[in-house]
């Protein structure tokens, strides 16, 4: 396992900082492609970019889950060991190496809309098992409440937008954005209300524990902030929007194992 | 439900004296290394389990509602699980049922990834950081696959802990809370019965399994990741319309009124 030493108020967890990346950019890349596909099927250079981000993003969050293995040699046990449906990991593998396959193969050969919506569900299906995983374990953050997918989902939409509108600017797309992160933080809201009652000491800490930087810098700096910036200055609240988003990953990740 | 012939360790809570025979015979024969402690005000000591403390106990004492002193103490260790979710959890087979329900990670395939200790509900399974592979109770598989027992078996002065088939194991504990009740203990349960599948270790306690931090709402993994799919399915089809309908159909809908 390799881990770089940050100060961590939390003492010892099991899964950190790169958990939490690898959650950020394969939401946000696979969103981004998953808007491309989803709102501008029409237009094929987009779509071929954001395949080639998202295909990135797999491969660089795929590098980062190996070297978090305590025996990061041994990574070809989670595709050879066999047969395991019930584990979300073991699908999870399998859904990156898939729609890694799949995006390169949309970038490079740019097949048919339908192969390419094929392509995106596979990608939806990276970013939603990486909330199923969670929901799988025994920590009641994660699991009190069924509303981790559509927490994730919705932010993957924006970030993954946020992540487009650098490159483009749009009235559609700037709508869309605001919808998600309006969902976003309505579920966020609820999710925490939800998970209170079975982990109090998790949502205290995000509350005002030692993740409160965190889930106060993602609501005031990377949602709210966005949100007011959205009609003036898209650019910096795009760049706000994807801080916001690591955030929301990075202390979801860590409030759970508090 | 286990098989009836299974291996199963019976922990009498009511017989037990807390001597901690059991750790520390657990640490010989299993040849674990020694752990740094620290006086925390308790008995327990270690007070968790880790990678090299497969068995540790667990010491209650304070004052009952009605005044009464209480001194109360557990055994705790890897519950050997009928449906275990860190087998479930497993994204290579490391982590697997053997021979007479006992569950145990094969170190060698192990990958170090952490999702069982993540979906343990006993944090019972941890990681070791230097040789990047979880470890845990074996039920002392090399001993009790050769006809002798686990090795806190053997140890304990006071028959708190029997080892025996399943079935026999269930009918001293039913036979044992009968006892209990009539001396006057009312309270007194059997936890395991019913916790995921039916659990290889049972425990007769004479007070609700929650005086000794025993989780009561335990589910099975393959639930847990159940609920998740169905959870993000319908994430995935409510906002990837829902999204779509507030930025295109409704911008139809007010353009065709123009």
């Amino acid at each position: 396992m390799i881990t770089l030493d940050f100060p961590n108020p939390i003492g010892e967890e099991h899964w950190g900082l790169w958990i939490a990346l690898y959650f950020f950019l394969a939401g946000t890349t696979g969103g981004a492609y998953l808007i491309s596909v989803l709102f501008y099927g029409h237009d094929q250079a987009l779509i071929r970019r954001s395949a080639l981000w998202a295909f990135g993003g797999v491969v660089v969050g795929s590098f980062l889950l190996i070297i978090d293995l305590g025996q990061p040699l041994r990574f070809l046990n989670l595709l050879l060991g066999g047969f395991y449906p019930a584990s979300a990991m073991w699908l999870g593998t399998w859904f990156l190496l898939i729609s890694g396959a799949g995006l390169l193969w949309v970038y490079l050969r740019t097949p048919s809309r339908r192969l390419q919506q094929m392509v995106a569900l596979l990608v939806a299906l990276v970013v939603g098992y990486t909330a199923v995983l969670l929901m799988q374990t025994a920590k009641p953050f994660w699991n009190a409440s069924p509303l981790l997918p559509w927490l994730f989902l919705a932010s993957a939409v924006t970030a993954g937008g946020a992540l487009l509108q650098l490159w483009r600017y749009d009235e559609r797309l700037s709508r869309l954005i605001v919808a998600a992160a309006l969902v976003e933080g309505a579920v966020l809201a609820l999710h925490l209300l939800w998970a209170y009652p079975a982990a109090a000491k998790a949502v205290l800490a995000l509350l005002a524990g030692p993740l409160a930087w965190a889930f106060w810098g993602f609501v005031v700096v990377g949602w709210g902030l966005p949100l007011v910036l959205e009609r003036r200055s898209v650019a910096t609240a795009a760049l706000l929007t994807l801080l916001g988003a690591f955030l929301l990953r990075y202390f979801v990740v860590m409030a759970a194992q508090v | 439900m286990p098989n009836p012939n299974d291996f199963a360790i019976l922990f009498d809570a009511s017989r037990c004296i807390g001597c901690k025979a059991c750790q520390v015979a657990c640490k010989q024969w299993n040849d674990l290394e020694p752990e740094k402690t620290s006086n925390r005000g308790s008995y327990a000591n270690p007070t968790k389990l880790t990678a090299h403390t497969w068995i540790s106990m667990r010491f209650y004492e304070g004052l009952r509602p009605d005044g009464e002193p209480y001194f109360d103490f557990i055994r705790v260790a890897c519950m050997h699980c009928t449906h275990a979710p860190c087998v479930a959890s497993c994204p290579t087979g490391a982590m697997a049922y053997r021979e007479g329900g006992v569950v145990t990670v094969d170190e060698r395939t192990c990958i170090g990834c952490r999702f069982c200790v993540q979906a343990c509900p006993y944090e019972a399974v941890h990681f070791d950081e230097a040789r990047g592979v979880v470890y845990k109770c074996t039920l002392c598989h090399d001993r009790v696959s050769h006809g002798d027992k686990p090795a806190c078996v053997k140890a304990c002065p006071t028959d708190a802990l029997t080892f025996g088939p399943y079935r026999e194991m269930q009918a001293v504990a039913e036979e044992r809370v009968r006892v209990l009740k009539e001396r006057g203990y009312s309270r007194a349960n059997i936890y395991g019965l019913g916790e995921l599948g039916g659990t290889h270790v049972l425990y007769v306690l004479t007070e609700h399994p929650s005086q000794y931090d025993l989780p009561k709402a335990v589910r099975e993994a393959e639930k847990r990741a159940a609920t998740g799919w169905l959870s993000a399915g319908i994430a995935a089809a409510v906002l990837g319309a829902g999204l779509k309908f507030i930025v295109d159909r409704r911008e139809a809908i007010k353009g065709g009124g123009q």
